[in-house]
């Protein structure tokens, strides 16, 4: 079992090369053709896809705040568990790790209906609350294994640099170390971004108004399933499309500003 | 060599349990396929009624997983009157209509209130019974009416009746719909929202039995029409509507079915 192939990934493959047909790539295609398609059926046939859009509305917004608010909730809290993960307090170390073992164990869905419904009959928390709570908490744990991953990607020499140079373990993490691997983290972190997005889809179940919630309510009502998950699912794709795209000039950014 | 020969070892073993365990699991079903086929050889006709079996007492699991309840009771009894064989599938509510204009089943039996609008898309059975809407609230809230609870939330279940009346009335601060009226309950006692409005049998149902000591009906929503509850068919399909008319004129003739609800202490 000595297979080992070499697999040359080349100088920052962390970002995805340039498609040779320059504006004719994948998410450009991709985002004008969910807006043709949106804009086309909303004046080819504006009833009902007019009045769809006016009810969904309220609905992207709801699934914006808690995708927005879940994102750096999730990111504070995997930052900690990461650095947690990789610190030489056994204690502290112990802690992280059982709370990413707990949470990675249990699926979403379940953790929603537990803070919703279990934790609820104790602490009433609001459901947009309880949503946020639930998409945090798990995120976070995914988060803290990136974090952790993209610090132990660093190679140790840097840590043993900051150290000679008198640089205490506090230091060390914050002003060499953590600055060097945000670039390895961004892109899986971006993932979990995108990944958080479609999964708020899921807080529709307890009865939050977000957008598939709306898009549920509509169809019950006027029976029109076809028309109302067609434009729910454009509305999702159009929203992951813009986030993977602030995802990935982030990572351009980064990677011009450390270029090695 | 010996690590690969450990872990393909392993990966066997799994292999044959799963299969172990599906082969078991098929044997069963098996099983239940045959059973019906050898106690009817005249073979009726089959119909299949998609339920959403979260609706006490109407129709709901018991602890056996079987579908039970009142409205399951009658469609048992018109079934025997009719000559059919009645078949029930748990069906989640939010889609149980487009499950039948797919032609999964052949027809809902699942509480369904007899409107105009569902009229357009599915063609409805007689009427079974008469029900009506119940606002359902905390056991120590003092409004009795819709319009005392203005600036509070208030939930029902998505696509019922019991939504329809209360969605475009104004001047709540939320309007919450649930997949199940079972989850409007647990959040209206949890105090997440105030008031839930729901069909009377069930009303009555969580008010009287569950939850009787943390909420407990306001009052009846007045309506002009009569909310009549009926068994849904796929828009055209005279077959089983037919037999379905045939087997209720019958039970409400002999008196089966004021048994079925005495039996259920229905009013």
């Amino acid at each position: 079992m000595s297979d080992t192939r070499i697999i040359d990934v080349g100088e920052g493959a962390a970002i995805p090369s340039k498609s040779d047909w320059g504006l004719f790539n994948a998410w450009t295609i991709s985002i004008i053709g969910a807006l043709a398609a949106i804009l086309y059926l909303v004046i080819a046939q504006p009833n009902p896809y007019q009045r769809l859009l006016v009810y969904l509305a309220d609905g992207v917004v709801i699934t914006f705040q808690v995708t927005v608010m879940s994102i750096l909730c999730a990111c504070v809290i995997g930052l900690i568990t990461g650095l947690g993960r990789v610190s030489r307090n056994k204690a502290i170390n112990l802690l992280a790790s059982t709370y990413v073992e707990i949470i990675r164990g249990i699926p979403l869905l379940v953790q929603l209906f537990y803070i919703y419904y279990a934790l609820g009959r104790f602490l009433n928390v609001h459901d947009l609350t309880a949503a946020i709570i639930a998409m945090s908490v798990c995120y976070g744990a995914y988060m803290g294994e990136v974090f952790r991953a993209g610090i132990t990607a660093i190679d140790k020499g840097q840590t043993e640099a900051a150290r000679s140079l008198g640089f205490n373990t506090k230091q060390t993490m914050f002003l060499v170390i953590l600055p060097q691997a945000w670039r390895t983290i961004l892109p899986p972190v971006g993932n979990e971004f995108i990944a958080l997005l479609k999964d708020t889809s899921l807080v529709s179940i307890l009865a939050v108004s977000d957008l598939l919630r709306r898009g549920r309510e509509f169809s019950s009502e006027t029976f029109l399933y076809f028309e109302t998950y067609t434009m729910v699912a454009l509305i999702y794709l159009v929203i992951t499309l813009i986030l993977s795209k602030g995802v990935s000039i982030m990572e351009a950014r980064l990677s011009h500003y450390v270029r090695r | 060599m010996k690590r690969l020969f450990k872990s393909l070892l392993l990966v066997a073993t799994c292999a044959v349990l799963a299969l172990g365990v599906a082969g078991c699991g098929e044997k069963k079903e098996e099983k239940k396929a045959e059973a019906p086929a050898a106690a009817a050889p005249a073979a009726p006709k089959t119909i299949v009624f998609a339920s959403d079996a979260a609706y006490p007492p109407m129709q709901y699991m018991n602890d056996q997983k079987e579908i039970v309840g009142f409205e399951v009771d009658v469609i048992k009894a018109v079934a025997e009157k009719a000559g059919f064989k009645a078949e029930f599938k748990n069906v989640a509510w939010d889609g149980i209509f487009a499950g039948l204009a797919n032609g999964k089943y052949d027809a809902i039996s699942s509480s369904v209130s007899i409107t105009d609008e569902r009229k357009a898309t599915m063609d409805f059975s007689d009427p079974i019974m008469a029900i009506e809407q119940i606002l359902v609230v905390g056991i120590n809230e003092k409004a009795t009416d819709l319009a005392g609870l203005k600036g509070k939330s208030i939930g029902a279940q998505i696509g019922t009746t019991s939504y329809f009346v209360v969605k475009d009335v104004k001047g709540f601060k939320a309007i919450k719909t649930y997949d199940e009226v079972g989850l409007a309950m647990e959040d209206l006692v949890k105090g997440s929202i105030q008031a839930v409005v729901a069909d009377s049998p069930v009303a009555v149902d969580y008010t009287t039995k569950k939850y009787a000591d943390k909420i407990k009906i306001a009052s009846v929503l007045k309506s002009d029409k009569v909310e009549n509850i009926g068994i849904a068919v796929k828009k055209g399909n005279k077959e089983v509507l037919d037999l379905v008319n045939k087997g209720l004129a019958a039970i409400k003739a002999d008196g089966t079915f004021d048994k079925i609800k005495e039996q259920h202490k229905m009013k």
